[in-house]
C-alpha cells in the first residue's frame, strides 16, 4: 500500500465526522525519525539496538506487567466489543486498522500473549505472536501514531487506557533503544537548558525583556516579567513556547498584566522554564520524575508561596496528577493555595473578587469558541467542583469576550478530539499523520466558522496552538485565529 | 441406593476438576491484579472526587454499562440483554435447586416459563452480537477466533438448554429433575448419587463445564478486572491526598 509521501494530504471539509472504511496499511509508512545517540544517552537508555534486546524488552515487558496495574488489567480484559473503533481521531483520519484503540493494543496484547498466558500455546488460533523485528516496526510505526489523549478510554466499558499502553510500548522501545527524535531531543533540552526549546538563561532574560517593552507599547505600562528573583510570592511556570512562539506569547502576555493588575509579585524560572513534560510522553517514570522535579526544587530555591502554571495541556496533568505522587508532600509552600494552580483558576478568582476588571468588549471584534485539550478535559481537573477543567476556562472566556459559542455537542468537554500532535506527535515527519488526526476536530471548526462566524480559538495548550497554527492554513482557515486564553484577558484587562 | 454409573465417576471427576481450576484460576487473578501497584494517578477525568464516589462509578459500569451506553446504543443494547439474561439464567438455575420438590409448587411453570424467556433472550442477542462480528467491516477485523469461540459456547449452552424443554416430554424431563436434584446436593455433600443420562442435559452439562473451565483463561474475566481498572476506580483527589505507592518502581506511567 506504501505511496511515496511526495506532498501533503489534506482532507476536504464537508462537516462531516464519518466513519471510513478500513484501508490496511494506509499510514503504515509514516514513521518517526529514530533518536539520536547523545539524546537516548542523557536519557539513561541504550543507544541503539543492539543484540539481545528481544530479551532486554520481554524483561522491561515483564517488569512492567508487575509494577503497573493498569497495564496488567488492561492486557487482559480486553473483550473486543469494538466501542472504541470509531472513537479515535487518527482512525477516523487515516482509515488505517492499526489506529483503531482496540487494534493498537493488539499490537502489543499479540506479543503478551505469546510470551505471558497458556493461550501462547496455540499461536494462530488466538493470535499470539512472537516478538520479532518485523513487530517491533509495526509497534513504532503506530505507537508513534498515538496522540495519548484518552479519547477512546471515555468511551471503553472497562475504561482500558491506550495511553498507559502506548506509554508502556514506547518505554519498551526506549529501553532497548529504540527511541523517537523528538521527544529525546525536547527531553535532552530540559535536562541541559531548563526548557524544551533549549534557550539558556541569558537569552530567556533577553526576550523577556523585549516582551515587556512590547507590552509596553501596547499601553501596559510598568508590567515586569521578573526571572529568578527569590522571595516573591508565586513561581510561575508555563510552556517554553509562551517566551518564544506565537500565538503563545500573546498569553505570556495576559498573565504578567494579570500579575501586575493584581499586585502580586511573581517570577518565572530560568531553570524551571518549561511546565510540559515530555517524560509522560515515552511513558518514563523515571524521565517525567526527573522533569517534574525541577519545578518544585525552583519552588524551594525561591522561597515562593505558591506554584502557578501556564496554558499547557499535559503539563497541567503531569503538575496537577503526578506532581504530589511523584516530588510531593509540598508542605513548605502555602496551604491557603492549591498547589499547583492553573493559570486560568487564578485569573478567573482575581475577577471573581474584583482583584482585577476585565472589558469584555474589547474582544467584540472576536466570536470566540473554545477547544478542550485533552490532557486538561481526560487527564486533570480545574478547582475545586468535578468538571471545573470545562467551566473554569469557559467562565473565564465569558469575562473576557462578549460572544461565545459552543464547537459541535458531541465533540467538547470529555468528548474533545484531540489536536492532533499531543503526545509527542509534534514533529514535522509525521506531518500527514497530524493532518489527518486533526480532521475530525477540523469539520467542527469549519462548522463553527461558517454558521457562526467564529474568528476566534481559544486555547489553553501549548502543543494544540502550534498544531493549529500549523493546520488551520493546510485546511484553508486563517491561522491568526488561535490563541490562548489570556490572549483575551490581555486585550480585556482594564490597566 | 442404586451404585454410581461410571458416566457418574467421569463427571464427578470432571465437575471437580473444572471447579478447581475456575476457583484456582480467578483467585489468582484477582490476587495478581491486587497486588499489582498502580505508580500514578490515572482516573479518567471528570472523576469523583471521593473513594466511595469512584467505587459508585465502577457500579455504574458493572450494573449499566454507562460507558458503553455513551459510544453504541446497538452494542449496548445486545450486551446488556445478553447479561442481563444471562445472570438471571444462572440465579435461576441456583434458586431451581431450593425450590424443586415433590409435590411441585404451583407456580413452578411460570418460573419455568421464565427462564425460557431469559435462554430465548440469551441466544437472540447473542446471535446479534455474533452478527455484529461477521457484519460490521471494523468489529469484523477486529474479532479473533476466541470471541467467535466464546459466542458460539454460550449459544450452544442456549441452546441446549432450551431443547430439554422443547425435545424432551415433560415426564422425560421430570426424570431429568428428578436426578438432578439429588446429584448436584451430593456434589456438596459428597454424598454421590447418579447424573442424569439424558444426552441432551449431558450436552448441555458438559457446555456449561467448559464454559467454567475456559473462563480463567478468557476475556471473560473482564467480570474481575472492571473492578481494578484504574481509570475508573479512581478518586480525583490528587492534591488533596498524596498518592504513593513505594512497590511501584521507576518505570512505565
Amino acid at each position: 500500500m506504501a505511496k511515496p509521501k511526495d506532498k501533503y494530504r489534506v482532507p476536504v471539509l464537508d462537516g462531516k465526522i464519518s466513519i471510513p472504511k478500513i484501508v490496511p496499511g494506509a499510514s503504515s509508512y509514516e514513521h518517526m525519525i529514530e533518536a539520536q545517540k547523545e539524546d537516548m544517552e542523557a536519557l539513561g537508555f541504550p543507544s541503539k539496538l543492539q543484540d539481545g534486546w528481544k530479551n532486554k524488552a520481554l524483561g522491561v515487558f515483564k517488569e512492567i506487567l508487575d509494577h503497573n496495574k493498569a497495564v496488567r488489567d488492561y492486557m487482559d480484559i480486553c473483550v473486543r466489543c469494538g466501542a472504541c473503533t470509531d472513537k479515535c481521531q487518527f482512525f477516523l483520519g487515516t482509515a488505517d486498522p492499526n489506529n483503531m484503540p482496540v487494534q493498537r493494543q493488539e499490537l502489543m496484547r499479540k506479543v503478551y500473549r505469546y510470551y505471558f498466558t497458556p493461550s501462547g500455546f496455540f499461536k494462530s488460533l488466538s493470535n499470539a505472536q512472537e516478538l520479532t523485528e518485523e513487530v517491533l516496526k509495526e509497534w513504532y510505526t503506530y505507537f508513534w501514531q498515538c496522540s495519548e489523549c484518552r479519547r477512546c478510554s471515555l468511551y471503553c466499558p472497562y475504561g482500558i487506557d491506550t495511553a498507559e499502553i502506548t506509554m508502556a510500548a514506547r518505554q519498551i522501545m526506549d529501553s532497548i533503544g529504540l527511541g523517537q527524535k523528538y521527544t529525546t531531543e525536547v527531553i535532552h533540552k530540559v535536562f541541559k537548558t531548563g526548557n524544551n526549546i533549549g534557550i539558556p538563561p541569558a537569552a530567556l532574560r533577553n526576550t523577556l525583556d523585549d516582551l515587556e517593552e512590547e507590552i509596553e507599547e501596547e499601553g501596559g505600562k510598568g508590567v515586569k516579567i521578573p526571572m529568578d528573583v527569590e522571595g516573591a510570592e508565586v513561581l510561575l511556570v508555563p510552556p517554553s513556547a509562551d517566551f518564544f512562539a506565537m500565538p503563545h506569547m500573546e498569553s505570556l502576555k495576559g498573565y504578567a498584566k494579570v500579575f501586575h493588575k493584581a499586585g502580586i509579585s511573581y517570577t518565572v524560572s530560568s531553570y524551571a522554564s518549561e511546565a510540559g513534560n515530555f517524560g509522560k510522553f515515552i511513558g518514563s517514570y523515571q524521565n517525567t520524575k526527573e522533569i517534574n522535579k525541577r519545578i518544585w526544587d525552583e519552588a524551594r530555591r525561591l522561597k515562593v508561596k505558591r506554584v502557578i502554571i501556564g496554558e499547557c495541556g499535559h503539563a497541567w496533568r503531569a503538575a496537577y496528577m503526578y506532581s504530589n505522587t511523584m516530588n510531593g508532600p509540598f508542605d513548605f509552600l502555602d496551604s491557603k493555595y492549591k498547589q499547583p494552580t492553573h493559570i486560568c483558576d487564578f485569573t478567573l478568582g482575581l475577577v471573581k473578587d474584583g482583584v482585577i476588571k476585565l472589558d469584555p468588549s474589547a474582544n467584540d471584534d472576536k466570536v470566540v469558541t473554545f477547544h478542550d485539550s485533552c490532557n486538561v478535559a481526560r487527564g486533570s481537573r480545574i478547582g475545586d467542583a468535578v468538571g471545573g477543567q470545562f467551566t473554569i476556562p469557559r467562565e473565564l472566556i465569558k469575562a473576557a469576550a462578549n460572544k461565545f459559542v459552543e464547537l459541535r455537542e458531541g465533540t467538547t468537554k470529555e468528548s474533545t478530539y484531540c489536536c492532533g500532535a499531543g503526545g509527542g506527535l509534534l514533529t514535522e515527519e509525521v506531518m500527514n499523520v497530524r493532518i489527518a488526526g486533526s480532521m475530525p476536530r477540523m469539520q467542527t471548526v469549519k462548522e463553527a466558522v461558517d454558521n457562526h462566524g467564529v474568528n476566534f480559538y481559544a486555547l489553553i495548550c501549548a502543543i494544540c496552538k502550534t498544531q493549529f497554527t500549523k493546520v488551520f492554513p493546510l485546511y484553508g482557515l486563517d491561522a491568526e485565529m488561535v490563541g490562548g486564553i489570556h490572549q483575551l484577558v490581555s486585550n480585556a484587562i482594564i490597566m | 441406593m442404586e451404585p454410581l454409573n461410571l458416566t457418574t465417576a467421569i463427571y464427578l471427576l470432571f465437575t471437580y476438576s473444572v471447579g478447581l481450576i475456575f476457583v484456582i484460576g480467578v483467585v489468582l487473578r484477582i490476587y495478581q491484579y491486587s497486588v499489582t501497584p498502580q505508580p500514578i494517578k490515572i482516573m479518567l477525568t471528570p472523576a469523583p472526587l471521593t473513594k466511595s464516589g469512584a467505587f459508585a462509578r465502577v457500579l455504574g459500569e458493572v450494573f449499566f454499562f454507562k460507558s458503553l451506553f455513551k459510544s453504541n446504543k446497538a452494542t449496548w443494547v445486545f450486551g446488556y440483554l445478553f447479561h442481563i439474561s444471562f445472570f438471571l439464567l444462572i440465579f435461576m438455575h441456583f434458586l431451581r435447586h431450593f425450590i424443586y420438590s415433590n409435590p411441585l409448587p404451583w407456580w413452578y411453570n411460570i418460573f419455568v416459563g421464565i427462564g425460557i424467556v431469559c435462554g430465548i433472550v440469551m441466544v437472540l442477542s447473542l446471535f446479534l452480537l455474533l452478527m455484529r462480528r461477521v457484519v460490521i467491516e471494523r468489529v469484523k477485523f477486529i474479532s479473533l477466533f476466541q470471541d467467535y469461540l466464546i459466542l458460539v459456547l454460550l449459544m450452544l449452552i442456549g441452546l441446549a438448554g432450551l431443547s430439554l424443554n422443547y425435545v424432551l416430554t415433560p415426564s422425560a424431563l421430570t426424570v431429568v429433575d428428578n436426578q438432578l436434584d439429588p446429584y448436584m446436593n451430593g456434589l456438596l455433600t459428597f454424598q454421590f448419587t447418579n447424573i442424569p443420562s439424558n444426552p441432551l442435559f449431558l450436552i448441555h452439562y458438559t457446555l456449561v463445564m467448559l464454559l467454567i473451565l475456559y473462563i480463567p483463561f478468557s476475556k471473560v474475566m473482564h467480570f474481575v478486572g472492571i473492578f481494578f481498572s484504574p481509570t475508573r476506580n479512581m478518586a480525583d483527589n490528587p492534591i488533596e491526598e498524596r498518592y504513593y505507592r513505594p512497590n511501584a518502581k521507576d518505570l512505565s506511567i
